[in-house]
């Protein structure tokens, strides 16, 4: 009869962690981690609900503009939170107005005659980095915001930045791996995004705790167009030097330099990308996505925006595309596969051997 | 949804002062226990072989330094008080390899992650939530502060670990030394945007939030632990009998009505088990004492007409309850 009264909600899993081990769609999600949970213009005084990690949750902002998140789901009778309405910061729900204030706590409960000092509604540590808005999913004891990862260059006036979103139903190991292996660019991305001389480079890959960092530098070759068209370098042999970063399960970011030695003032000159890919699983096979390029030069030139948006929109059209094909196999084809690996895989499973070690810890399996 | 008892072993034992022990619980099956947040506590549901039925409800603490417990562990503490029977019986009882059940967390007593500023205040055992709020905050970096009273330094539980998460955050005050802890003062001493958390005996509560009254802070800036279910020192046992089913129930002084039907496979709607939900009230046939009203539910009226009671709290002065049930 009772309910289990605000234990943290936690889906029992039976999975099996083995030492060694390598995450794929099927490990339980890191919960321990700030996701973004959406752009910034995203939660607003209107009502809107999001599902992180197999768990909906409604967003909102307070009357001083702080966002609040909290479960997607009434104590009392499991209606959806977000199909109420706000009066002022009171969240009340739908089905019988049962209140709760931004932090969860119920302050009123229309039907009864005093308010149940032992009903709340879970909430979720949420902060503002404009353009984002970053959640915690797991134990809030641990949600520390010096945690939450650098992305200053989004919201910095020496920078500009053009970005998209997609909804995409496939698993987050899988987009962690596509973005650390560029061996890729030339055959998915044809065009603008690869040069074959690229995709045999030689790269460098360390990792830093469960930071997995790749290093690579083509010296004296054309850039790509994506590269090229924003900074007028298209055919002009340039040093292109890169850093992506697995900065954590919800974060992938690229520092790209492009060194021009032949610039007409004389001196060498370097043009910066950064890309930011930021991601939250919904559950363990679908992901919200957002992504954005940022340059340091030409900001205030519109056709440059446009060409980045384009072709930056295009290539990841192509991954997402590529990363549902691969998972609607994975999961459906009845024969399983071992799949082979090769030396440039090397960045992406040292990738899934943190993000199983860390899936591990968060069971309280110690190896 | 079904509420499920838990199965723990005790793990471990450390007496920490004359009069309180820590038990380690450790899941039975040696799974993650559920996961939960500073301030929750759970109830201990054990059987006397003299007194039946015992439930107490003791806070977890978490990890002692900064490092979690194992996922299949709850740390709690008791301390032995000198009427009260349930402490008694764990002390005299508890030893490595004791088995017992539990019920999942329950939070009634959650910090507010919005405050821009945390005051916690701990008198006695009362420390128990206070070094998982400290915790709490220690690691997400909060603006904080910690007063701890206790009579002397031999008798403070936690002291040390307290010192260690909150370092020069955390103030003790040996009432043996130096009289009573200075509520008001410390209250008014507390920038604008403060919330205090208090956990003591009822008597610090009851001071703290009239220091908060008089000083003009809005009520809700003093929380308290109340529990409610927690039993007086000087119940009596009586027995029920349920009229429709034949059925006849001792209630033993360590347990509620609702506590010794539920371990007699009697049906009842319950939830909260701390008279605010409204949910077990059953009609009163007849009752050979007068009835203890213990709960926030029924009305005066409802009260003194005795008609119905809440069984999860309220209590017989008396020997025989008769209820229609």
């Amino acid at each position: 009869m009772n309910r289990i009264a605000d234990p943290i909600p936690e889906l029992r899993t039976d999975f099996h962690f083995e030492p060694g081990g390598f995450a794929d769609h099927a490990t339980p999600l890191v919960r321990n981690c700030w996701y973004v949970a959406g752009l910034s213009s995203e939660i607003t005084r209107e009502l809107r609900s999001r599902r992180f990690l197999g768990v909906d949750v409604a967003l909102y902002r307070t009357q001083a503009g702080e966002p609040v998140a909290v479960r997607n789901r009434c104590p009392h009778r499991s209606f959806p939170l977000a199909k109420g309405r706000l009066e002022g910061d009171v969240l009340m729900c739908g089905y019988h107005g049962m209140q709760f204030d931004p932090s969860g706590r119920c302050v009123k409960m229309p039907s009864m005659p005093l308010v149940p000092t032992n009903a709340q509604v879970r909430s979720y540590p949420i902060v503002e980095r404009a353009p984002l808005v970053w959640i915690w999913m797991g134990d809030p004891d641990h949600a520390d915001q010096a945690l939450i990862p650098d992305t200053s260059w989004l919201a910095s006036p020496d920078w500009k930045s053009v970005g998209g979103t997609f909804h995409m139903k496939a698993d987050y190991v899988s987009m962690h791996e596509n973005l650390l292996d560029q061996t890729h660019f030339p055959f998915l991305h044809p065009g603008a995004i690869g040069t074959p001389e690229y995709a045999r480079s030689k790269l460098d890959v360390r990792q830093e705790g469960d930071v997995v960092i790749i290093d690579r530098a083509l010296k004296n070759s054309p850039p790509p167009d994506v590269y090229g068209v924003p900074t007028g370098l298209t055919g002009k042999p340039v040093d292109r030097y890169s850093e992506a970063r697995f900065a954590s399960p919800g974060l992938h970011v690229a520092f790209a330099r492009i060194v021009d030695n032949h610039d007409p003032a004389g001196k060498p000159r370097t043009y910066r990308f950064n890309i930011t890919h930021a991601f939250t699983p919904e559950t363990n096979g679908s992901i919200h996505y957002w992504w954005f390029n940022s340059r340091d030069s030409n900001l205030q030139d519109p056709a440059a925006d446009a060409y980045l948006y384009e072709a930056s929109a295009k290539a990841y059209l192509e991954d997402v595309d590529a990363l549902e094909w691969i998972l609607d196999v994975v999961t459906h084809d009845a024969e399983p596969q071992f799949d082979l690996n090769f030396a440039p895989d090397k960045p992406g499973l040292l990738m899934r051997r943190a993000l199983y070690d860390m899936a591990a810890r968060e069971a309280g399996v110690r190896f | 949804m079904a509420s499920k008892y838990i199965d723990v072993v005790v793990a471990g034992i450390r007496t920490l002062t004359p009069r309180i022990r820590e038990y380690l619980l450790a899941a039975a099956d040696g799974r993650p226990l559920p996961r939960y947040e500073p301030g929750a506590h759970v109830a201990l549901h054990m059987v006397s072989d003299t007194r039946g039925p015992i439930v107490r409800h003791y806070s977890l603490i978490g990890g002692l330094a900064g490092e979690d417990d194992p996922r299949h562990v709850y740390r709690i503490a008791v301390q032995r008080e000198d009427r009260a029977r349930g402490s008694a019986f764990i002390h005299d009882t508890f030893e490595p390899g004791t088995r017992l059940r539990i019920s999942p967390p329950v939070n009634d007593f959650p910090l507010d992650r919005r405050d821009a500023s945390t005051l916690l205040i701990a008198g006695g055992i009362g420390v128990t939530p206070i070094v998982s709020m400290t915790r709490s905050l220690a690691r997400r970096g909060c603006r904080y502060s910690v007063v701890y009273a206790g009579r002397n330094a031999a008798f403070m539980a936690y002291r040390d670990t307290l010192a260690r998460l909150a370092g020069d955050r955390v103030r003790f005050h040996h009432s043996d030394e130096e009289g009573v802890l200075d509520l008001r003062g410390l209250l008014a001493s507390q920038p604008e945007d403060t919330r205090a958390y208090v956990c003591g005996p009822a008597p610090m509560i009851a001071a703290a939030r009239q220091a908060g009254a008089d000083l003009g802070w809005e009520p809700d800036r003093v929380r308290s632990e109340l529990f409610a279910a927690g039993p007086a020192s000087d119940e009596t046992a009586f027995e029920v009998e349920l009229r429709r089913s034949g059925k006849l129930v001792q209630v033993g002084p360590d347990a509620s009505i609702l506590d010794a039907l539920r371990l007699a496979d009697v049906p009842v709607l319950w939830d909260c088990a701390r008279g605010e939900c409204g949910l077990c009230p059953l009609p009163v046939v007849s009752a050979d004492g007068p009835i203890d009203h213990r709960d926030r539910y029924l009305s005066e009226e409802e009260r003194a007409a005795g008609h119905t009671l809440c069984i999860c709290v309220s209590r017989l002065r008396g020997t025989r309850l008769v209820l229609d049930a």
